[in-house]
Protein backbone atom coordinates (compact mmCIF):
# COMPACT_ATOMS: atom_id res chain seq x y z
CA UNK A 1 0.00 0.00 0.00
CA UNK A 2 2.32 2.78 -1.24
CA UNK A 3 0.03 5.45 -0.72
CA UNK A 4 -0.53 4.93 2.77
CA UNK A 5 3.11 4.70 3.52
CA UNK A 6 3.60 7.96 1.86
CA UNK A 7 0.73 9.35 4.10
CA UNK A 8 2.62 8.11 7.62
CA UNK A 9 5.78 9.34 6.73
CA UNK A 10 4.29 12.94 6.10
CA UNK A 11 2.73 12.67 9.09
CA UNK A 12 5.80 11.70 11.04
CA UNK A 13 7.66 14.32 9.69
CA UNK A 14 5.06 16.80 10.12
CA UNK A 15 5.23 15.47 14.19
CA UNK A 16 9.39 16.21 13.73
CA UNK A 17 8.79 19.63 12.43
CA UNK A 18 5.98 20.21 14.78
CA UNK A 19 8.80 18.71 17.63
CA UNK A 20 11.13 21.15 15.91
CA UNK A 21 9.12 24.04 16.42
CA UNK A 22 8.52 23.94 19.64
CA UNK A 23 12.12 23.71 20.41
CA UNK A 24 13.13 26.82 18.17
CA UNK A 25 9.97 28.62 19.44
CA UNK A 26 11.60 30.16 22.26
CA UNK A 27 15.00 31.63 20.69
CA UNK A 28 12.20 32.87 17.16
CA UNK A 29 9.66 34.74 19.70
CA UNK A 30 12.59 36.54 21.68
CA UNK A 31 14.51 37.64 18.10
CA UNK A 32 11.49 38.69 16.46
CA UNK A 33 10.08 41.26 19.61
CA UNK A 34 14.17 42.41 20.17
CA UNK A 35 15.56 42.55 16.70
CA UNK A 36 13.52 41.89 13.57
CA UNK A 37 10.06 44.08 14.58
CA UNK A 38 12.05 47.09 15.91
CA UNK A 39 14.43 46.62 12.72
CA UNK A 40 11.78 46.70 10.33
CA UNK A 41 10.07 49.58 12.40
CA UNK A 42 12.91 51.76 12.02
CA UNK A 43 12.68 51.92 8.40
CA UNK A 44 10.28 53.97 7.99
CA UNK A 45 11.18 55.98 10.12
CA UNK A 46 14.06 57.25 8.47
CA UNK A 47 12.02 58.19 5.62
CA UNK A 48 10.14 61.22 8.10
CA UNK A 49 10.58 64.35 9.53
CA UNK A 50 10.34 63.13 13.22
CA UNK A 51 11.66 65.68 15.67
CA UNK A 52 11.22 64.76 19.71
CA UNK A 53 10.41 60.92 20.21
CA UNK A 54 8.59 62.29 22.44
CA UNK A 55 6.02 63.75 20.22
CA UNK A 56 4.47 61.46 17.69
CA UNK A 57 4.68 64.40 15.02
CA UNK A 58 5.82 63.13 12.08
CA UNK A 59 5.50 63.57 8.15
CA UNK A 60 6.88 61.72 5.13
CA UNK A 61 9.86 63.66 3.65
CA UNK A 62 11.02 60.92 1.16
CA UNK A 63 14.79 61.23 0.82
CA UNK A 64 15.36 64.40 2.14
CA UNK A 65 17.02 62.97 5.48
CA UNK A 66 19.03 60.90 3.32
CA UNK A 67 19.76 63.60 0.82
CA UNK A 68 20.64 66.07 4.23
CA UNK A 69 23.26 63.64 5.57
CA UNK A 70 25.29 63.44 2.69
CA UNK A 71 26.41 66.55 2.58
CA UNK A 72 26.14 67.72 6.45
CA UNK A 73 29.66 68.30 7.64
CA UNK A 74 29.17 66.86 11.16
CA UNK A 75 27.58 63.76 9.82
CA UNK A 76 30.07 63.37 7.59
CA UNK A 77 32.86 64.24 9.77
CA UNK A 78 31.63 61.37 11.93
CA UNK A 79 31.81 58.65 9.57
CA UNK A 80 35.72 60.41 8.27
CA UNK A 81 36.43 59.95 12.04
CA UNK A 82 35.20 56.42 12.36
CA UNK A 83 36.59 55.00 9.32
CA UNK A 84 39.97 56.33 10.44
CA UNK A 85 39.33 54.83 14.02
CA UNK A 86 38.54 51.59 12.29
CA UNK A 87 41.23 50.88 10.07
CA UNK A 88 43.96 52.01 12.50
CA UNK A 89 42.39 49.84 15.06
CA UNK A 90 42.20 46.93 13.02
CA UNK A 91 45.40 47.30 11.66
CA UNK A 92 46.84 47.60 14.96
CA UNK A 93 44.94 45.40 17.20
CA UNK A 94 45.36 42.49 14.70
CA UNK A 95 49.94 43.27 14.22
CA UNK A 96 50.27 43.37 18.06
CA UNK A 97 48.02 40.50 18.59
CA UNK A 98 49.73 38.45 15.52
CA UNK A 99 52.86 39.62 16.80
CA UNK A 100 52.07 38.44 20.58
CA UNK A 101 51.05 35.04 19.42
CA UNK A 102 54.41 34.64 17.38
CA UNK A 103 55.98 35.00 20.83
CA UNK A 104 53.90 32.70 22.82
CA UNK A 105 52.03 30.11 20.81
CA UNK A 106 54.28 27.21 22.39
CA UNK A 107 53.35 26.25 25.35
CA UNK A 108 55.12 26.72 28.49
CA UNK A 109 54.34 27.92 32.28
CA UNK A 110 55.57 31.62 31.31
CA UNK A 111 53.64 31.29 28.10
CA UNK A 112 50.62 30.44 29.74
CA UNK A 113 51.04 33.61 32.29
CA UNK A 114 51.51 35.80 29.52
CA UNK A 115 48.40 35.09 27.83
CA UNK A 116 46.49 35.54 30.60
CA UNK A 117 47.85 38.96 31.51
CA UNK A 118 47.71 39.34 27.66
CA UNK A 119 43.37 39.20 27.44
CA UNK A 120 42.87 40.96 31.22
CA UNK A 121 42.17 44.06 29.47
CA UNK A 122 39.47 42.03 27.52
CA UNK A 123 37.35 41.32 30.90
CA UNK A 124 36.95 45.09 31.78
CA UNK A 125 34.30 46.91 30.22
CA UNK A 126 34.93 49.25 27.46
CA UNK A 127 34.16 52.55 29.10
CA UNK A 128 35.54 51.47 32.54
CA UNK A 129 39.14 50.91 30.92
CA UNK A 130 38.85 53.94 28.56
CA UNK A 131 38.73 56.47 31.82
CA UNK A 132 41.43 54.25 33.49
CA UNK A 133 43.18 54.87 30.33
CA UNK A 134 42.71 58.42 30.49
CA UNK A 135 44.67 59.10 33.48
CA UNK A 136 47.36 56.41 32.30
CA UNK A 137 47.66 59.12 29.75
CA UNK A 138 48.09 62.36 32.13
CA UNK A 139 49.86 60.90 35.10
CA UNK A 140 51.98 58.53 32.77
CA UNK A 141 52.60 59.30 29.07
CA UNK A 142 52.28 63.04 30.14
CA UNK A 143 54.81 62.85 32.55
CA UNK A 144 57.43 60.48 30.20
CA UNK A 145 56.66 62.99 27.17
CA UNK A 146 55.95 65.92 28.72
CA UNK A 147 53.13 66.11 26.03
CA UNK A 148 49.19 66.70 26.26
CA UNK A 149 46.99 63.72 26.77
CA UNK A 150 46.10 62.94 22.98
CA UNK A 151 42.39 62.56 24.43
CA UNK A 152 42.50 66.43 24.94
CA UNK A 153 43.70 66.61 21.49
CA UNK A 154 41.44 67.63 18.38
CA UNK A 155 44.28 66.41 16.28
CA UNK A 156 45.03 63.31 18.16
CA UNK A 157 41.99 62.01 20.31
CA UNK A 158 41.43 59.07 17.37
CA UNK A 159 44.77 57.79 17.94
CA UNK A 160 44.04 58.18 21.72
CA UNK A 161 41.52 56.00 21.11
CA UNK A 162 42.77 53.51 18.97
CA UNK A 163 45.19 52.87 21.74
CA UNK A 164 42.61 51.66 24.14
CA UNK A 165 40.96 49.98 21.80
CA UNK A 166 44.28 47.51 20.92
CA UNK A 167 45.02 47.50 24.39
CA UNK A 168 41.96 46.11 25.03
CA UNK A 169 40.75 43.41 22.48
CA UNK A 170 44.98 42.73 21.58
CA UNK A 171 44.49 39.24 23.97
CA UNK A 172 41.11 38.36 21.70
CA UNK A 173 42.73 38.36 18.24
CA UNK A 174 45.85 36.96 19.79
CA UNK A 175 43.74 33.47 21.29
CA UNK A 176 42.76 33.37 17.58
CA UNK A 177 46.27 33.77 15.76
CA UNK A 178 47.89 31.43 18.50
CA UNK A 179 45.14 28.19 17.99
CA UNK A 180 45.72 29.04 14.35
CA UNK A 181 49.14 28.71 14.70
CA UNK A 182 48.70 25.25 16.50
CA UNK A 183 47.43 23.77 14.15
CA UNK A 184 50.50 24.14 11.52
CA UNK A 185 52.44 20.88 11.82
CA UNK A 186 55.94 21.19 12.35
CA UNK A 187 56.97 18.75 9.17
CA UNK A 188 56.56 21.94 7.42
CA UNK A 189 59.05 23.44 9.12
CA UNK A 190 61.27 20.56 8.93
CA UNK A 191 61.24 20.42 5.34
CA UNK A 192 61.81 23.83 4.76
CA UNK A 193 64.69 23.85 6.54
CA UNK A 194 66.08 20.86 5.13
CA UNK A 195 65.65 22.49 1.33
CA UNK A 196 67.35 25.18 2.88
CA UNK A 197 65.04 28.24 3.26
CA UNK A 198 65.18 30.99 5.54
CA UNK A 199 63.43 32.14 8.71
CA UNK A 200 61.85 34.78 6.86
CA UNK A 201 60.80 32.74 3.49
CA UNK A 202 59.78 29.87 5.82
CA UNK A 203 57.09 32.60 7.49
CA UNK A 204 55.96 34.22 4.26
CA UNK A 205 55.96 31.05 2.63
CA UNK A 206 54.39 28.55 5.30
CA UNK A 207 52.71 30.52 8.48
CA UNK A 208 51.21 33.59 6.73
CA UNK A 209 49.65 31.24 3.92
CA UNK A 210 48.34 28.49 6.70
CA UNK A 211 46.81 31.26 9.18
CA UNK A 212 44.74 33.42 6.81
CA UNK A 213 41.44 31.94 8.50
CA UNK A 214 42.41 33.50 11.74
CA UNK A 215 43.29 36.63 9.40
CA UNK A 216 39.93 36.57 8.02
CA UNK A 217 37.98 35.80 11.66
CA UNK A 218 40.03 38.41 13.14
CA UNK A 219 39.61 41.59 10.66
CA UNK A 220 36.24 41.27 10.10
CA UNK A 221 35.63 41.25 13.98
CA UNK A 222 37.57 44.09 14.45
CA UNK A 223 35.99 45.44 11.29
CA UNK A 224 32.58 45.38 12.18
CA UNK A 225 33.68 46.12 16.08
CA UNK A 226 35.48 49.05 15.05
CA UNK A 227 32.41 50.92 12.58
CA UNK A 228 30.13 50.45 15.54
CA UNK A 229 32.14 51.62 18.44
CA UNK A 230 29.94 54.17 20.35
CA UNK A 231 31.06 53.30 24.28
CA UNK A 232 34.61 54.46 23.68
CA UNK A 233 34.13 58.26 22.56
CA UNK A 234 30.98 58.33 25.22
CA UNK A 235 33.65 57.76 28.00
CA UNK A 236 36.23 59.74 27.25
CA UNK A 237 36.16 61.75 23.75
CA UNK A 238 32.27 63.44 24.53
CA UNK A 239 33.37 66.98 24.60
CA UNK A 240 35.57 66.59 21.91
CA UNK A 241 34.33 67.47 18.07
CA UNK A 242 36.83 65.24 16.65
CA UNK A 243 36.20 62.46 18.51
CA UNK A 244 32.49 62.17 17.58
CA UNK A 245 31.71 58.64 16.29
CA UNK A 246 28.72 57.93 13.62
CA UNK A 247 27.19 55.67 16.57
CA UNK A 248 27.47 58.68 19.09
CA UNK A 249 26.19 61.19 16.02
CA UNK A 250 22.86 59.10 15.91
CA UNK A 251 22.54 58.33 19.44
CA UNK A 252 22.83 62.20 19.55
CA UNK A 253 20.55 62.76 16.96
CA UNK A 254 17.57 60.73 18.03
CA UNK A 255 18.16 61.24 22.03
CA UNK A 256 19.65 64.28 22.64
CA UNK A 257 18.91 66.87 19.34
CA UNK A 258 15.21 66.05 18.69
CA UNK A 259 16.12 65.05 15.24
CA UNK A 260 14.76 61.28 15.45
CA UNK A 261 14.24 60.70 11.85
CA UNK A 262 17.31 62.38 10.91
CA UNK A 263 18.99 60.09 13.39
CA UNK A 264 17.27 56.90 12.04
CA UNK A 265 18.50 57.68 8.57
CA UNK A 266 22.13 57.86 9.49
CA UNK A 267 21.47 54.73 11.61
CA UNK A 268 20.48 52.66 8.09
CA UNK A 269 23.49 54.42 6.91
CA UNK A 270 26.04 53.19 9.05
CA UNK A 271 24.45 49.63 8.70
CA UNK A 272 24.60 49.77 4.74
CA UNK A 273 28.44 50.79 4.93
CA UNK A 274 28.61 48.20 7.81
CA UNK A 275 26.99 45.30 5.89
CA UNK A 276 28.92 46.32 2.43
CA UNK A 277 32.44 46.55 3.68
CA UNK A 278 32.48 43.42 5.84
CA UNK A 279 30.92 40.99 3.31
CA UNK A 280 33.43 42.72 0.80
CA UNK A 281 36.43 42.28 2.96
CA UNK A 282 35.07 38.38 3.87
CA UNK A 283 34.76 37.73 0.50
CA UNK A 284 38.25 39.07 -0.50
CA UNK A 285 40.05 37.17 2.48
CA UNK A 286 38.40 33.99 1.91
CA UNK A 287 39.79 34.14 -1.60
CA UNK A 288 43.26 34.34 -0.16
CA UNK A 289 42.49 31.13 1.96
CA UNK A 290 44.25 27.58 1.19
CA UNK A 291 43.81 24.13 1.57
CA UNK A 292 45.95 22.87 4.11
CA UNK B 1 67.51 37.74 14.52
CA UNK B 2 69.31 34.35 15.26
CA UNK B 3 69.13 31.70 13.42
CA UNK B 4 69.90 27.95 14.49
CA UNK B 5 69.90 24.94 12.55
CA UNK B 6 71.11 21.73 14.69
CA UNK B 7 71.89 18.46 13.34
CA UNK B 8 71.20 15.81 16.00
CA UNK B 9 71.39 12.06 15.67
CA UNK B 10 68.03 10.84 15.84
CA UNK B 11 67.14 7.37 17.32
CA UNK B 12 67.67 4.91 14.11
CA UNK B 13 71.12 6.86 13.50
CA UNK B 14 70.01 8.95 10.68
CA UNK B 15 70.62 13.01 11.27
CA UNK B 16 67.22 14.65 12.41
CA UNK B 17 66.63 18.42 11.77
CA UNK B 18 66.00 20.52 14.96
CA UNK B 19 63.39 22.99 14.71
CA UNK B 20 65.07 26.44 14.57
CA UNK B 21 64.44 29.31 17.00
CA UNK B 22 63.29 32.04 15.72
CA UNK B 23 64.24 34.52 18.28
CA UNK B 24 66.69 33.78 20.98
CA UNK B 25 64.55 32.57 23.81
CA UNK B 26 66.10 35.37 25.85
CA UNK B 27 64.85 37.69 23.47
CA UNK B 28 61.45 36.61 23.41
CA UNK B 29 61.33 36.75 27.23
CA UNK B 30 62.34 40.57 27.47
CA UNK B 31 59.84 41.50 24.37
CA UNK B 32 56.66 39.66 26.40
CA UNK B 33 57.45 41.39 29.65
CA UNK B 34 58.00 44.50 28.12
CA UNK B 35 54.30 44.52 26.89
CA UNK B 36 53.00 42.84 29.53
CA UNK B 37 54.14 45.26 31.53
CA UNK B 38 52.21 47.61 29.26
CA UNK B 39 49.10 45.65 29.62
CA UNK B 40 49.20 45.86 33.11
CA UNK B 41 50.21 49.66 33.55
CA UNK B 42 46.60 51.11 34.26
CA UNK B 43 45.81 48.56 36.35
CA UNK B 44 48.53 49.40 38.13
CA UNK B 45 47.40 52.92 38.03
CA UNK B 46 43.88 52.50 39.23
CA UNK B 47 44.96 50.29 42.31
CA UNK B 48 47.67 52.78 43.32
CA UNK B 49 44.65 55.39 43.39
CA UNK B 50 42.27 53.08 45.45
CA UNK B 51 44.72 52.79 48.04
CA UNK B 52 45.88 56.46 48.42
CA UNK B 53 44.08 58.05 51.49
CA UNK B 54 41.11 59.51 50.60
CA UNK B 55 41.84 63.39 48.53
CA UNK B 56 45.45 62.67 48.75
CA UNK B 57 47.44 64.22 45.20
CA UNK B 58 50.65 63.61 45.52
CA UNK B 59 53.39 64.33 43.13
CA UNK B 60 54.54 61.33 42.04
CA UNK B 61 51.00 59.94 41.29
CA UNK B 62 52.76 56.62 40.30
CA UNK B 63 54.22 55.97 43.63
CA UNK B 64 52.94 52.83 45.44
CA UNK B 65 51.49 54.88 48.40
CA UNK B 66 53.35 55.56 52.00
CA UNK B 67 50.27 54.51 53.85
CA UNK B 68 48.11 52.19 51.64
CA UNK B 69 44.46 51.88 53.01
CA UNK B 70 41.04 50.40 52.18
CA UNK B 71 38.91 54.03 53.49
CA UNK B 72 38.18 54.41 49.60
CA UNK B 73 36.72 50.68 49.59
CA UNK B 74 34.86 51.59 52.57
CA UNK B 75 33.83 54.57 51.77
CA UNK B 76 32.55 53.21 48.65
CA UNK B 77 30.90 49.76 49.40
CA UNK B 78 29.05 51.60 52.82
CA UNK B 79 28.36 55.59 51.79
CA UNK B 80 27.93 55.37 47.56
CA UNK B 81 23.95 54.64 46.86
CA UNK B 82 24.53 54.38 43.39
CA UNK B 83 27.55 51.52 44.01
CA UNK B 84 25.24 49.11 45.81
CA UNK B 85 22.50 50.10 43.45
CA UNK B 86 24.67 49.23 40.65
CA UNK B 87 25.67 46.18 41.81
CA UNK B 88 22.49 44.55 42.89
CA UNK B 89 20.93 45.79 39.22
CA UNK B 90 24.26 44.17 37.26
CA UNK B 91 23.82 40.70 39.11
CA UNK B 92 19.92 41.06 38.45
CA UNK B 93 20.54 41.71 34.79
CA UNK B 94 23.37 39.67 34.21
CA UNK B 95 22.32 35.62 35.54
CA UNK B 96 19.12 35.53 34.37
CA UNK B 97 19.96 36.40 31.09
CA UNK B 98 22.81 34.15 31.05
CA UNK B 99 20.77 31.36 31.97
CA UNK B 100 17.84 32.06 29.61
CA UNK B 101 20.10 32.46 26.96
CA UNK B 102 21.85 28.70 27.83
CA UNK B 103 18.74 26.87 27.72
CA UNK B 104 16.92 28.61 24.29
CA UNK B 105 20.02 28.53 22.54
CA UNK B 106 20.75 25.00 23.43
CA UNK B 107 17.83 24.44 22.16
CA UNK B 108 17.13 25.45 18.73
CA UNK B 109 21.15 25.40 18.04
CA UNK B 110 20.23 21.38 18.28
CA UNK B 111 17.67 21.66 15.78
CA UNK B 112 19.46 23.38 13.43
CA UNK B 113 22.63 21.77 13.34
CA UNK B 114 20.87 18.98 12.52
CA UNK B 115 18.64 19.91 10.03
CA UNK B 116 19.74 21.07 7.38
CA UNK B 117 17.21 21.46 5.00
CA UNK B 118 16.45 24.88 3.12
CA UNK B 119 13.99 26.49 5.47
CA UNK B 120 16.19 25.45 8.78
CA UNK B 121 19.30 26.83 6.90
CA UNK B 122 17.62 30.22 5.79
CA UNK B 123 16.47 30.54 9.82
CA UNK B 124 19.98 30.20 10.78
CA UNK B 125 20.98 32.64 8.66
CA UNK B 126 17.62 35.32 9.86
CA UNK B 127 18.60 34.47 13.68
CA UNK B 128 22.46 35.53 13.31
CA UNK B 129 21.51 38.17 11.49
CA UNK B 130 22.13 40.61 14.57
CA UNK B 131 26.00 39.63 13.90
CA UNK B 132 25.61 42.26 10.88
CA UNK B 133 22.94 44.81 11.50
CA UNK B 134 24.26 47.10 14.39
CA UNK B 135 22.19 48.26 17.97
CA UNK B 136 22.18 51.55 16.49
CA UNK B 137 20.10 50.74 13.81
CA UNK B 138 16.94 49.26 15.87
CA UNK B 139 17.75 50.84 19.45
CA UNK B 140 15.24 53.90 18.67
CA UNK B 141 12.38 51.52 17.85
CA UNK B 142 13.38 48.83 20.56
CA UNK B 143 12.89 52.16 22.80
CA UNK B 144 9.52 53.39 22.05
CA UNK B 145 8.29 49.43 22.03
CA UNK B 146 9.62 48.92 25.30
CA UNK B 147 8.71 52.02 26.45
CA UNK B 148 5.08 51.96 25.83
CA UNK B 149 5.37 48.25 27.14
CA UNK B 150 6.39 50.10 30.73
CA UNK B 151 9.97 47.62 30.22
CA UNK B 152 11.83 51.19 30.30
CA UNK B 153 14.55 50.85 33.07
CA UNK B 154 13.20 48.12 34.39
CA UNK B 155 15.18 44.85 34.88
CA UNK B 156 12.75 42.44 33.31
CA UNK B 157 12.87 44.95 29.87
CA UNK B 158 17.13 44.83 30.49
CA UNK B 159 16.97 40.66 30.56
CA UNK B 160 14.87 40.08 27.63
CA UNK B 161 16.31 42.65 25.61
CA UNK B 162 19.79 41.97 26.45
CA UNK B 163 19.29 38.35 25.69
CA UNK B 164 17.35 39.20 22.56
CA UNK B 165 20.45 41.03 21.11
CA UNK B 166 22.96 38.03 22.32
CA UNK B 167 21.19 35.19 20.44
CA UNK B 168 23.10 35.42 17.19
CA UNK B 169 26.20 35.09 19.27
CA UNK B 170 25.77 32.47 21.04
CA UNK B 171 24.04 30.49 18.37
CA UNK B 172 26.76 30.29 15.94
CA UNK B 173 28.98 28.93 18.61
CA UNK B 174 26.81 26.60 20.12
CA UNK B 175 25.56 25.37 16.53
CA UNK B 176 29.35 24.71 15.76
CA UNK B 177 29.77 23.16 18.83
CA UNK B 178 26.95 20.16 18.21
CA UNK B 179 27.93 19.64 14.53
CA UNK B 180 30.86 18.17 16.09
CA UNK B 181 29.15 15.66 18.51
CA UNK B 182 28.09 12.24 17.01
CA UNK B 183 24.70 11.38 16.41
CA UNK B 184 25.13 7.54 17.58
CA UNK B 185 24.06 8.76 20.78
CA UNK B 186 21.05 9.74 20.13
CA UNK B 187 19.91 7.16 17.85
CA UNK B 188 20.79 4.97 20.47
CA UNK B 189 18.24 6.34 22.88
CA UNK B 190 15.50 7.18 20.04
CA UNK B 191 15.82 3.56 19.38
CA UNK B 192 15.24 2.48 23.08
CA UNK B 193 12.61 4.31 22.78
CA UNK B 194 13.03 7.82 24.12
CA UNK B 195 10.90 10.20 22.57
CA UNK B 196 12.55 13.67 21.37
CA UNK B 197 12.66 16.08 24.85
CA UNK B 198 13.77 13.14 26.38
CA UNK B 199 16.73 13.08 23.93
CA UNK B 200 17.49 15.99 24.39
CA UNK B 201 17.37 16.27 28.20
CA UNK B 202 18.75 13.33 28.83
CA UNK B 203 21.48 12.73 26.37
CA UNK B 204 22.53 15.75 24.15
CA UNK B 205 22.10 18.66 26.61
CA UNK B 206 24.38 17.00 29.06
CA UNK B 207 27.26 16.41 26.49
CA UNK B 208 26.93 19.89 26.17
CA UNK B 209 28.18 21.04 28.87
CA UNK B 210 31.36 22.34 27.83
CA UNK B 211 30.32 24.77 25.42
CA UNK B 212 27.33 25.97 28.13
CA UNK B 213 29.88 26.52 30.38
CA UNK B 214 31.52 28.89 27.67
CA UNK B 215 28.71 30.91 26.55
CA UNK B 216 27.73 31.19 30.51
CA UNK B 217 30.71 32.76 31.10
CA UNK B 218 31.56 34.94 27.66
CA UNK B 219 28.16 36.01 27.89
CA UNK B 220 28.41 37.12 31.56
CA UNK B 221 31.56 39.04 30.99
CA UNK B 222 29.66 41.05 27.86
CA UNK B 223 26.43 41.55 29.93
CA UNK B 224 28.02 42.57 33.07
CA UNK B 225 30.10 44.79 30.79
CA UNK B 226 27.33 46.08 28.80
CA UNK B 227 26.87 49.97 27.69
CA UNK B 228 25.37 50.48 25.20
CA UNK B 229 22.19 48.67 25.13
CA UNK B 230 21.95 49.81 29.16
CA UNK B 231 22.34 53.24 28.27
CA UNK B 232 19.69 53.36 26.13
CA UNK B 233 17.22 51.31 28.33
CA UNK B 234 18.26 51.93 31.54
CA UNK B 235 17.25 55.68 31.98
CA UNK B 236 16.33 55.89 35.52
CA UNK B 237 19.20 56.34 37.85
CA UNK B 238 17.53 53.49 40.31
CA UNK B 239 18.18 51.04 37.18
CA UNK B 240 21.59 51.82 36.43
CA UNK B 241 24.04 49.11 36.56
CA UNK B 242 27.86 49.73 37.61
CA UNK B 243 28.93 50.57 34.28
CA UNK B 244 27.05 53.15 34.18
CA UNK B 245 27.40 53.80 37.38
CA UNK B 246 30.61 54.00 37.58
CA UNK B 247 30.87 56.70 34.44
CA UNK B 248 28.93 59.22 36.45
CA UNK B 249 30.90 58.38 39.56
CA UNK B 250 34.26 59.04 37.81
CA UNK B 251 32.39 62.14 35.83
CA UNK B 252 30.99 63.86 39.31
CA UNK B 253 33.78 62.72 41.39
CA UNK B 254 36.51 64.46 40.40
CA UNK B 255 37.80 65.68 43.37
CA UNK B 256 37.17 62.10 45.16
CA UNK B 257 39.14 60.46 42.30
CA UNK B 258 41.04 58.07 45.03
CA UNK B 259 37.04 56.54 45.95
CA UNK B 260 36.50 56.35 42.04
CA UNK B 261 39.41 54.05 41.18
CA UNK B 262 37.92 52.01 44.77
CA UNK B 263 34.58 51.94 42.29
CA UNK B 264 36.24 50.71 39.52
CA UNK B 265 38.18 47.98 40.95
CA UNK B 266 35.34 46.62 42.90
CA UNK B 267 33.17 46.34 39.82
CA UNK B 268 35.94 44.19 37.96
CA UNK B 269 36.61 41.98 40.97
CA UNK B 270 33.59 39.44 40.06
CA UNK B 271 34.72 39.37 36.50
CA UNK B 272 37.89 39.17 37.31
CA UNK B 273 37.45 36.13 39.58
CA UNK B 274 35.58 34.55 37.39
CA UNK B 275 37.63 34.99 34.35
CA UNK B 276 41.36 33.15 36.31
CA UNK B 277 39.06 30.53 37.56
CA UNK B 278 37.50 29.62 34.05
CA UNK B 279 39.82 31.14 31.81
CA UNK B 280 39.97 27.92 29.94
CA UNK B 281 36.37 28.00 28.88
CA UNK B 282 36.91 31.62 27.76
CA UNK B 283 39.51 30.58 25.57
CA UNK B 284 37.50 27.67 24.31
CA UNK B 285 34.82 29.76 23.44
CA UNK B 286 36.71 32.60 21.58
CA UNK B 287 39.17 30.16 19.52
CA UNK B 288 36.11 27.96 18.69
CA UNK B 289 35.22 31.25 16.03
CA UNK B 290 32.52 32.77 18.90
CA UNK B 291 31.62 36.53 18.10
CA UNK B 292 31.66 39.24 20.62
CA UNK B 293 28.45 40.95 21.16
Amino acid sequence: MPQLKARTISKQSIRIHAGNMLFLLPTILLFTVVVLIPFFQGIPYSFTNWKSIISTNRAFNGLNNYRYLLTNKFFLQSIGTTFKFTFLYCLSGNLVGLGLALLIHRSSWFNNIARTVFFLPFTVSVTAGAIVWSYVYTDVYSKLTGLVSPLGMPGQVVYGMVVIAAWRDLGYTMLIYIAALQTISKDYYEAATVDGASVLRQFTHITLPLIVPAFTTNITLLLAWGLRTFDLPMAVARNVQEGQFTAVYIYDSIFSNAKAGLGQASAIILTVILIVLTQFVTRFLRGLEVES
Amino acid sequence: MKTQTMAVPGPAGQLRIKPRRTLGKGLRIVLTLAVMLIVVLPFYVAIVYSFRSPGTVTANRLAWPDQPTLQNYIDVIFQNKGFLTGYKNSIINTVPTVILLMFITSMSAWVLARFQTKFYVFLYSVLTIGLLVPFQCFQLPLYLNWYNLGLVSTNVGFIIARAGLQISISLVAVTGFIKTVPRELEEAASIDGCNRFQIFWKVVFPLMTPINITQVVLNTLFIWNDYTTSIILLRDKASHTLTLAQIIYFNENTAMLNQAFAFFVLSMLPILILYLGLQKYIVSGITAGAVKG
